[in-house]
């Protein structure tokens, strides 16, 4: 199934921005985008995301305690610096979203939600996160709404708590509102 | 309050049904709970850790302070999350972790160490605790025996969780280990909330035989210790303990508590600090009595300092106004608007026991007009020589303090 899942990113090829990728970024622009703005549903943007966040979870990916196989096997064996490295691009690369979609009623009932389960403590009153916690607006929104379901049903070893214990018992109809609300955030 | 909605682990959610958990009410992270209106807008949130190596070269070692006539300088480094620390026969020191899920063992080469990574993969390995050349490796969920680990290289661990019954939750149960003059292993479960009434599993220290048999509680109310010595004369267990969060800056303090018999009851969650009675789950017909029968701290560590590490100095090298007294690493507050701690203190306790006289031994961590830190010192450790080695979580890198009664150079 994740096999699948990423067939469609070999299909794109790494454009113009390239370039300025620093050799150990080179493999994750084939699903993450040229800009680290992902076109790639249900593969996440790296732009704009908070240096220390980026490397955690690469990192955690490394070690093999989060993550996909497919991004196991890509960590697998990079050096400290390498992460770094990797981390410090895409943190520095600007978000570009494409133009909002927002459909009025869904997205106020994800904005009251995420007041109430108060995301944005963590995630900054911008929802562009801070250090160890990722930046969420502008974030593609199956893409949130996937992660988010993973979190409150299943967190794979390595997840720490807080996000399972944040959406415990949140429903699908809310985390679908709650995506959508944080994923057209301009 | 049903502790069983914090920080759920992910067998609980796995236990539910998605059905079940559309109904569910939502519930706070563990270390939000307690949270009033007050503090829903706080961007106070932990600290982030580092995961990467941070090179010698990077440690702002200079910028690290300690008393005249001692010297501070990177013994090891390269080692992320790097918590406590054990010395086994032959001179191998192992370190735990907590979200890296590593332990590392260094090798002294006299003029330099190296280390490698011993065990990886495990869920929040803090617990580390050796005898002879015996090491106990515990996690969240897993209890590892390696026999002769420092002839052994490639030895496979005897895994012994099941004799030690574990609990779930995660929160506040990543583990401090070490055994006893007793020859007993010495394990805290913490509380796995901010602020909850526990089950019985929780809130406590326990010792067990080696082997996992033989468990008793010693103490209750204990909220979530990270660190424990015994006194080298009086043979007395005193341990730090971590006060609640979002009660706002300036309380409850962390504490540092002295065990005098088995048994008593160190008051959480109703009581805190030297008194403080907990606003949240206490109730109403409660208050007048929640501090009764609670044992209180012996000393007083700061809001939200983290107090992690605590240990007797029993060495020949450090002036002998030292001897029998206690160094105490504060790793340093996220839940308090300026930050606090970062350091390690010296504590000198009173005949009797039952006071401490401290002041600052390591500094420098803290930035506070910047309100930044460079570093978190979190546990302590002796070595033959009288040295004292502390380990730096957040830089991975462990220190060593000596003396030579000369004056440092400048």
């Amino acid at each position: 199934m994740l096999i699948a899942f990423f067939a469609p990113c070999l299909s794109f090829v790494a454009a113009a921005q390239t370039a300025t990728a620093p050799p150990e970024a080179q493999a994750c622009v084939t699903c993450h985008g040229p800009d680290g703005n992902s076109v790639t549903p249900n593969v996440p943007s790296l732009a704009g995301q908070p240096r220390v966040y980026l490397e955690n979870t690469l990192v955690l990916t490394r070690e093999g305690l989060r993550g996909n196989p497919v991004m196991q096997g890509l960590m697998k064996g990079k050096k400290d610096v390498q992460i770094v490295a990797i981390a410090k691009h895409f943190a520095a690369l600007p978000v570009r979203p494409p133009a909002p979609t927002a459909d009025k009623a869904l997205q106020k009932r994800g904005r009251d939600l995420a007041g109430k389960l108060r995301c944005a403590s963590c995630h900054d009153k911008t929802f562009r996160g801070r250090e160890q916690m990722p930046r969420l607006a502008e974030q593609r929104e199956e893409f949130l709404e996937a992660r988010m379901t993973v979190m409150r049903d299943k967190p794979p070893p390595g997840t720490d708590t807080i996000m399972n214990a944040t959406l415990h018992g949140v429903s699908n109809e809310d985390l679908k509102a709650l995506a959508h609300f944080l994923s057209q955030l301009r | 309050m049903n502790i069983k909605i914090a920080a759920s682990a992910a067998a609980c959610a796995l236990a539910f049904s998605s059905a079940v958990l559309a109904q569910a009410p939502a519930a706070p992270p563990a270390w939000k709970q307690g949270m009033g209106d007050k503090f829903k807008d706080s961007p106070l949130a932990p600290n982030a850790a580092k995961n990467t190596e941070t090179p010698a070269s990077e440690i702002p070692i200079d910028k690290f302070k300690v008393p005249k006539g001692f010297k501070i300088e990177v013994w090891a480094s390269g080692m992320p999350g790097a918590r406590a620390m054990v010395r086994g026969d032959k001179g191998k020191i192992y370190i735990g972790t907590r979200g890296i899920g590593r332990v590392y063992e260094v090798t002294d080469a006299g003029d330099k160490r190296t280390n490698r990574v011993l065990v990886d993969k495990l869920t929040q390995p803090s617990g580390v605790a050796i005898m002879g050349s015996t090491l106990y490796v515990m996690a969240i969920d897993k209890v590892l025996r390696y026999d002769d680990v420092e002839n052994k290289p490639d030895a496979m661990p005897e895994d012994i969780t099941a004799k030690f019954n574990l609990p779930p939750e995660q929160h506040h149960n990543w583990k401090y280990l070490a055994f006893g003059p007793d020859k007993k292993l010495y394990v805290p479960f913490g509380a796995p909330c901010n602020i909850c009434e526990p089950s019985e599993q929780y809130a406590q220290i326990r010792r067990y035989n080696p082997d996992g048999s033989g468990m008793e509680v010693i103490a209750k109310g204990v909220r979530n210790t990270q660190g424990f010595d015994w006194h080298p004369k009086t043979g007395e267990l005193w341990f730090t303990d971590h006060g609640r969060d979002w009660l706002g800056d300036d309380g409850p303090e962390d504490e540092l508590n002295r065990i005098t018999k088995t048994g008593l009851n160190f008051g959480y969650p109703y009581c805190h600090a030297a008194g403080v009675v907990d606003p949240d789950v206490t109730k109403a017909d409660k208050k007048a009595t929640a501090c009764k029968d609670v044992t209180k701290p012996v000393a007083l560590m700061g809001p939200h300092t983290a107090v992690m590490g605590v240990k007797f100095y029993t060495g020949d090298m450090f002036p002998a106004a030292y001897k029998n007294t206690m160094f105490i690493a504060r790793k340093g507050s996220w839940n308090r608007t300026q930050k606090l701690g970062y350091d390690v203190l010296h504590a000198v306790p009173s005949a009797d026991g039952k006071s401490v006289k401290m002041t600052p031994f390591l500094t420098g961590f803290l930035d506070a007009k910047e309100n930044k830190f460079l570093g978190r010192p979190a546990y302590l450790m002796q070595m033959p020589d009288g040295a004292l080695l502390v380990s730096d979580e957040q830089l991975g890198a462990i220190y060593r303090i000596s003396y030579s009664g000369a004056p440092a150079k400048k």
